[in-house]
């Protein structure tokens, strides 16, 4: 008995582009044509020609996934991660290939779909456990749990139109965690609601993998929780498959090859450049004295900042640049407020140094708020510059990650009485 | 590869020939009976009437086509009581046009859940059809306390055991209207000026349709064309079975089986053919 619970063979998928117009009822037409005079003659290995207006969002994808395994998929936006998962979760075809597999497949940010407003909770435990394919036994026995979790016991009649957006988003979350499907899709770059419904889905996707034989397909952007959960990654860039593997070595040659870094933003023409009516950014730039003529950032490297502005408030007032820096996970590792100062109109420079032996190994990234009058933000410039640290030990026998949001150097000393 | 795996589901570009998969749809019939109660459940919230709306919506209109082509433009009916006549002939049409609207809407409006989950979408439309069904039975059994009230007290009624084929006339008409819709649907969820051209088509077909005259008015020349519609014959029936049992057109009731299975047919392999792909154009 094969252990293998989904097979992907050849998956091609071909999207058109561009809006419904009159002209899309003529290229139906050619299409249509085409098809049936080349019809039986399509080599299996040539993707037929592409039309203007017509993009491959993947091409050629083969893969296989054990069961118990958890696989995660990573790529920019548009490399079809998203697209090849809804083929799994056949929303849509594959233009060529095809996938086998054995098992239900269940999306845990299906949530709340086919809610209805009209209906009470309880209705719409039935009616959402249905939609994603439960059985009728299977809600029965698992209803008290999903009410349970969600909270809404006291509201379990009442229709979820007079629900709290919270009191809806749990009773729905509820629903799909009780799924319990033998395939759990995971795409968290669709993952809508806060931070704390995001760490929610997190923490199911940690709780569903520590299972036995839970298998997981799973899209992210936060190499952290790839590394952490993945037993292996695939990297899809322009709807290829460029790595498979290790979490750990893809992760470290897709970071390598995406170029995440971002040391410097320059804008000469100030109309054009980021801002608004008070501030216009010029120039923001992370400057890092490496270190052994290396040109790697490591955590010893130190790093200064340096930003130019555009001052352009007419009254007297306050102004404050407050730095920020955030790590991938979104924690806001600091935030530096300058002090308050009072300019005229014109060109303000800026700079900040951050010592080595500060950060710990990780991406990270630097947003720039504007603070007018103590109280009232005037620009937020997110996410400007960003970073990686890399890792760096000496004479350390040992190769885990160092955990903690930052790795200052301070001594620990131990001594005999 | 000796022992092959037995795979559960497979996901491949559009088969070649048409797989009606009866076993995934009576799988999945959980969804469709749920379906059915959220429109139940949710159709008549709000309205101070609630459910009593079922029966007064062919009973108004009956009212109008009693005022409106007997008081005034004075159309014969067969020498059936004007107020039976209509009321056959509006509830039948209602249904009908009901379970096609709905039918041709499925993807535009559940776009979002089938850009969301899988499951059989041959489901969403028929369980509009049983939802539509279950407001027609009801509708009948107001039809029925009236038509036996005239029966006994005025005599007009004429019932025979040929009532008994009133269920299968309002499998044709359910099948008729699902067949037609499917292949709509398909055509508008692409195509979104045919939902417009088709709001227009279907109020002129209703007058292409005996609901407000019966069939003896129609010229002789033209008489065959509109025994190709389905809901000529169904109508015409449906009357004969209540009022004058000789007069069931026995041969176009054959036809219209024919017609309406080919509409169904034709309608089902065109829907499951299409009904993953046209989730990329919506």
């Amino acid at each position: 008995m094969s252990n293998i619970l989904i097979k992907a063979e050849n998956i091609s998928k071909c999207y058109r582009l561009g809006s419904l117009s009159s002209s899309t009822f003529k290229e139906d037409i050619k299409e249509w044509w085409r098809k049936k005079s080349f019809s039986g003659n399509d080599a299996q290995d040539d993707l037929p020609v592409t039309y203007k207006n017509q993009l491959w969002a993947l091409k050629h994808i083969d893969f296989e996934v054990e069961r118990g395994e958890v696989l995660g998929f990573m790529g920019r936006n548009g490399a079809g991660k998203s697209t090849l998962l809804k083929i799994i979760s056949r929303i849509t075809l594959p233009t060529t290939g095809r996938i086998r597999g054995k098992g239900r497949c269940a999306s845990l940010l299906e949530v709340g779909t086919g809610f209805h407003g009209e209906l009470t909770g309880r209705e719409n435990i039935y009616l959402n456990g249905h939609i994603l394919g439960m059985r009728k036994k299977e809600i029965e026995n698992k209803f008290d749990e999903i009410v349970d979790f969600s909270g809404v016991e006291k509201f379990i009649d009442t229709p979820v139109k007079r629900y709290s957006s919270g009191m809806y988003v749990r009773l729905a979350f509820a629903v799909a965690a009780h799924l319990d499907p033998e395939i759990l899709i995971i795409d968290e770059v669709l993952a809508v609601g806060d931070a704390a419904f995001q760490r929610k889905c997190i923490g199911k996707i940690k709780e569903v993998s520590s299972q036995k034989g839970k298998t997981i397909l799973f899209v992210s952007h936060n190499m952290q929780a790839l590394r952490n959960l993945c037993q292996r990654a695939i990297v899809l860039k322009q709807g290829e498959i460029i790595n498979i593997g290790n979490p750990e070595t893809v992760i470290a040659s897709y970071l390598k090859s995406e170029e995440t870094q971002y040391l410097l933003q320059e804008f000469q023409d100030k109309d054009s450049a980021p801002g608004n009516q008070d501030i216009r950014i010029k120039k923001v730039q992370l400057s890092p004295q490496y270190l052994d003529g290396s040109d790697i950032i490591d955590t010893r490297t130190a790093l200064t900042i340096n930003f130019e502005f555009w001052y352009d408030v007419e009254e007297e007032s306050d102004l404050i640049v407050s730095l920020r820096l955030f790590n991938y996970n979104d924690d806001c590792i600091f935030d530096l407020p300058s002090e308050k100062y009072q300019f005229k109109k014109g060109l303000i420079h800026g700079e900040c140094a951050i010592p080595g032996n500060l950060l710990n190994d990780g991406a990270y990234y630097i947003s720039i708020a504007f603070i007018k009058d103590i109280t009232q933000q005037i620009f937020y410039f997110e996410s400007c510059l960003s970073f990686d640290v890399e890792d760096y030990r000496e004479n350390s026998g040992w190769y885990g990650k160092w955990a903690g949001l930052i790795r200052p150097e301070l001594r620990v000393r131990l001594s005999e009485e | 590869m000796d022992n092959k795996p037995e795979w559960e589901w497979e996901i491949k570009p559009n088969e070649r020939w048409f797989k009606l998969n009866l076993a995934e749809l009576i799988q999945y019939k959980d969804l469709l009976l749920r379906f059915v109660r959220r429109d139940i459940i949710s159709a008549y919230q709000q309205t101070i009437l609630g459910r009593i709306w079922i029966c007064l919506q062919p009973l108004s209109t009956t009212f109008i086509y009693f005022i409106i082509f007997r008081k005034i433009v004075k159309v014969p009916t067969d020498g059936i009581s004007p107020i039976l006549f209509y009321m056959t002939g509006s509830i039948i049409w209602s249904y009908f046009s009901d379970c096609l609207l709905s039918t041709m809407n499925t993807f535009i409006h559940n776009s979002a859940i089938f850009s969301k989950v899988y499951f059989p979408r041959l489901i969403v439309p028929l369980g509009n059809i049983v939802f539509h069904t279950f407001r027609l039975s009801i509708q009948l059994i107001v039809f029925f306390l009236i038509y036996i009230f005239y029966t006994i007290v005025y005599h007009e009624g004429n019932p025979s055991l040929l009532i008994l084929l009133i269920p299968f006339l309002i499998l044709l008409t359910a099948c008729f209207a699902l067949g037609a819709g499917l292949i709509i649907s398909v055509l508008t969820a692409r195509y979104r000026d045919l939902d417009y051209i088709l709001q227009f088509f279907l109020r002129l077909f209703m007058f292409v349709t005996p609901v407000v005259y019966p069939m003896s008015i129609v010229p002789e020349k033209y008489k065959f064309l509109f025994w190709l519609n389905p809901l000529t014959s169904v109508l015409e029936t449906l009357r004969a079975s209540l009022f004058a049992p000789h007069n069931i057109p026995i041969n176009y009731l054959l036809l219209t089986i024919l017609n309406v299975f080919i509409i169904l047919f034709v309608g089902l392999v065109f829907f499951r053919k299409r009904e993953v792909t046209i989730m990329d154009v919506i």
